[in-house]
């Protein structure tokens, strides 16, 4: 049966959609797994954990091997506890496995999976009703719900006095009893709205049971950056998504959660509130217990000793080749399909076959059905858009398959391991740029898993590579690209755009891509780009030049005028105090004085006000803007466009790119 | 066995020292003393080191290990039989593992007694303050004429019992 929830209460409560939806509970409290390198001076803590729990020995089996040792039948405290007593000599497994994932991986049952689809299918069956609950009033600022929209199969428009829009709100959500809720924000409202129901004397219908779980707010750092997390309501029984917060929403979709809890054992609820990292991670331990594979509590297997020459010799990342700016014509990216993941299943690496290569690895055996199901999905979304979602959460849960070997948290990773899949990529790519200089290619650029090339035939270059390489690869023609320069006049890795053969254009680096530009300047940048996708050559181009060049001078001139709501900047902060003066620290101060509580990793929006003096106003409250200082803007994002018009940017022919590690 | 790390400011055999001081001070005392070459040297560091690609070392007798964790840490410093164990402090391996900080300090502690053991970090920070409690020593090494240095010593930086030793020696380098 399609499970829709999974809430470890009192054992495993199992939420099951077939027509209807029931909840069955499963008893379970299952033992952790304990090994200690030399028992006997523990053996009357062994035997108090007969006497006060239940512990029987064992043998278990972990990546390494198997391992003699005892189950015990405790809590997390009584693991925590023997860490202590025994100097953290002893070695303890499946200690913190989330309860309600290990129940279902022991069993083999996931969540939404219909019976007859397999666990590993890009297809998802599922009669969910859905309902989306828009709360228009401002989380960050209101504590109060007074005007919400709610969508299902037809809007209402729920407006006034506040215990009447939540009498209403409640009673929509009772009689609809939607299996999905969608809200944007949903983890900052929901404690304002349990709060407001306590006081109104209503009750909050979210939950089917009238429980809920609760996740702590938190800030984090990931790949370089603070994120942070709101602390979030969970319902029982029912999926509630907060659709303007879960990157696997924006990403993916609801498809995308449905099929990253399929995959992960974890609840959609939770999918949906986790980062890729945590679904590879929660993927692996699902796909660990059912292979009988003990999952370890502490991360202490530490690198082994390394000779300082060999370290550096090693610890490099990816290859890239910095391109000489310019425009170019008829350029080629020929790029590998789920590069890393690929190496770690064709090169058999895994922390245990660091010292054992002869073994079959234990994440090569796991990502190998994954990487299948990417290149499946993949090849499917090229038909039918509605495989897209799914393909994009594989693409994540895959790329940070990698970065996961050398994270601190990771369950079964290894520093050696990451090394190792960088080396390999930095071969591939060597290898492939000798293989297209061999066939008469010029190698304009290239990043880690990508290369462009200019000539022909790119299909004999793409056999070559992949038979070389024995890696699929994608190739995507360009009419013309653009690559721009950095400050200094080098290349830019990451900064270009070019018009693709279907006629569309690939951004990378540029405003319209950036997160924090304006809409104003994000909108003029994307209708120069729009103009620019009708020239099919780099001839074509000049010929546009003066109606994208007007585009700019009429931005320019609007300025003024503009929306004042389209000039806001949106921002992750990374922290909270600033040791200079700067837009950003004046944003913080903004939000502060206007009563507004920030953390490190949180979204702000701003409009600046004055630049000069460091003036700016949250988003909410801005009623002018700096003129001068958008204008600046306005022109940084027209010279990423005007480089293209530039005469002696054009580049015939010969380009090549020069080597680096990054 | 001795390392000179300032004029005046010397780290033996058989003690575990934390110490404070700019990343080009440590780098300068690692790469200056050729002798160093001749013992067996413990490089500890975390994802990312701000001074192992400054250190100009390549005698075999240089060996590196990096932990992610603090259990990792644990374990690295448990194994580690060299003559100096050099520690550099990465604080974000204790996040949420503020349970792991006194046994790392008792095993720098212990690691101290037969080895030369250094905890090193650019700036104090609350796990660092905690490690150091087991140091025989810590130095405190400031540049000279560094304002913000001069009001923060006048400002009297530990308070009495407070996070560090007190017999600890806060030193000005020259």
């Amino acid at each position: 049966m399609w499970i829709l929830d999974s809430v470890p209460r009192g054992g495993v409560d199992l939420w099951y959609k077939d027509g209807t939806v029931k909840k069955v509970h499963h008893e379970y409290d299952p033992p952790f797994y304990l090994h200690l390198p030399d028992p006997h001076p523990h053996h009357e803590m062994i035997e108090a954990l007969e006497s006060e729990y239940r512990s029987e020995e064992c043998t278990f089996t972990t990546i390494f091997g198997d391992r003699a040792g005892y189950k015990v039948f405790a809590g997390r405290t009584v693991a925590e506890a023997i860490e202590q007593q025994t100097q953290y000599e002893a070695q303890l497994f499946n200690v913190d496995v989330r309860i309600d994932q290990r129940f279902m991986a022991e069993r083999r049952i996931f969540p939404c999976c219909a019976e007859q689809e397999s666990r590993f299918s890009p297809d998802l069956t599922c009669d969910l009703r859905q309902m989306e609950i828009r709360i228009r009033d401002n989380p960050a600022r209101s504590s109060v719900c007074s005007d919400i929209d709610v969508v299902y199969g037809r809007t209402e428009r729920l407006h006034g006095a506040e215990r009447d829009v939540l009498a209403d709100l409640f009673a929509l959500v009772t009689s609809c009893d939607p299996d999905v809720i969608l809200m944007p924000d949903a983890d900052a409202w929901m404690q304002k709205l349990q709060k407001q129901a306590r006081a109104c004397g209503l009750v909050l219908p979210f939950s089917r049971t009238g429980k809920y779980r609760t996740m702590d707010a938190r800030s984090y750092w990931s790949y370089g950056r603070v994120e942070h997390k709101e602390a979030a309501l969970i319902p029982d029984g029912r999926i509630l998504i907060d659709t303007a917060q879960s990157f696997v929403y924006r990403d993916g979709g609801l498809a995308g959660v449905l099929m990253a809890a399929r995959l992960s054992g974890l609840s959609p609820n939770l999918a949906s509130r986790f980062t890729p990292g945590t679904l590879i991670s929660g993927y692996e331990v699902y796909e660990a217990v059912t292979r009988g594979i003990a999952v370890p509590f502490r991360k202490s297997d530490a690198e082994k000793v390394r000779r300082f020459a060999e370290l550096r010799a090693a610890d490099r990342g990816g290859m890239m080749f910095q391109p000489a700016p310019g425009v170019y014509e008829d350029v080629d990216e020929i790029d590998f399909t789920s590069l890393y993941p690929s190496i770690i299943v064709q090169s058999n690496l895994s922390p245990e076959t660091i010292d054992h290569p002869e073994r079959a690895g234990f994440l090569p055996a796991v990502l190998d059905p994954l990487l299948g199901l990417r290149i499946r999905t993949k090849q499917a979304k090229k038909q039918d858009p509605r495989y897209a979602g799914i393909d994009s959460i594989l693409k994540w849960m895959l790329v940070t398959c990698f970065g996961y070997t050398g994270y601190k948290n990771a369950k079964f990773g290894r520093i050696e391991v990451h090394e190792g899949i960088t080396g390999r990529s930095r071969d591939i790519l060597l290898r492939t740029k000798d293989i297209a200089e061999t066939m008469g290619f010029n190698v304009l650029h290239g990043i880690v898993d990508c290369l462009w090339v200019k000539g022909s035939p790119v299909g004999a270059l793409k056999d070559c590579v992949e038979q070389a390489t024995r890696l699929l690869t994608e190739v995507e023609h360009f009419d013309w690209i653009v690559f721009l320069p950095q400050n200094d006049g080098s290349g830019s890795y990451s900064h270009y755009y070019g018009r693709l053969a279907d006629g569309s254009v690939k951004v990378r680096g540029i405003a319209a891509r950036r997160h924090d530009t304006p809409e104003y300047i994000r909108s003029m940048q994307r209708d120069m780009l729009a103009v620019m996708s009708g020239a099919a050559a780099i001839a074509d181009l000049l010929a546009v030049k003066d109606r994208v060049s007007a585009i700019y001078r009429h931005a320019v001139q609007e300025l003024p005028h503009a929306a004042v709501s389209a000039l806001a900047v949106n921002r992750r902060i990374s922290r909270l105090t600033y040791a200079h003066r700067c837009i950003e620290g004046a944003a913080v101060n903004a939000y502060r004085t206007n009563g507004v509580s920030i953390v490190p990793g949180m979204k702000i929006s701003y409009v600046v006000r004055d630049a000069r003096k460091y003036q700016v106003d949250p988003a909410w409250d801005a009623g002018s803007f700096d003129c001068s200082y958008y204008r600046g803007l306005l022109e940084k994002a027209w010279k990423e466009i005007s480089y293209a018009f530039t005469p002696g940017n054009t580049c015939s022919t010969e380009g090549g790119a020069g080597s680096s590690i990054v | 066995m001795r390392i000179e790390l300032q004029s005046g400011i010397t780290l033996q055999s058989g003690t575990f020292n934390a110490v404070i001081a700019p990343e080009r001070v440590i780098i300068s005392a690692l790469n200056s003393h050729a002798d160093l070459q001749r013992f067996l040297f413990l490089f500890v560091c975390g994802n990312y080191s701000r001074i192992l690609s400054s250190i100009s070392r390549t005698s075999a007798n240089f060996e590196v290990r990096r932990a992610f964790t603090a259990h990792q840490l644990f374990t690295i410093v448990k194994e580690a039989g060299h003559t100096i164990v050099f520690v550099e402090h990465d604080p974000t391996m204790f996040d949420g593992a503020e349970t792991m900080i006194m046994p790392v300090s008792a095993a720098l502690r212990d690691a101290g007694r037969e080895a030369l053991v250094i905890l090193y970090t650019p700036s104090m920070d609350r796990p660092f303050s905690a490690l150091a409690r087991f140091a025989d020593r810590i130095f405190q090494i400031t540049p000279a004429g560094d304002p913000s240095c001069h009001r923060h010593r006048s400002a009297r930086p530990y308070p009495p019992g407070g996070l560090l030793p007190p017999a600890q020696t806060t030193l000005e380098g020259s």
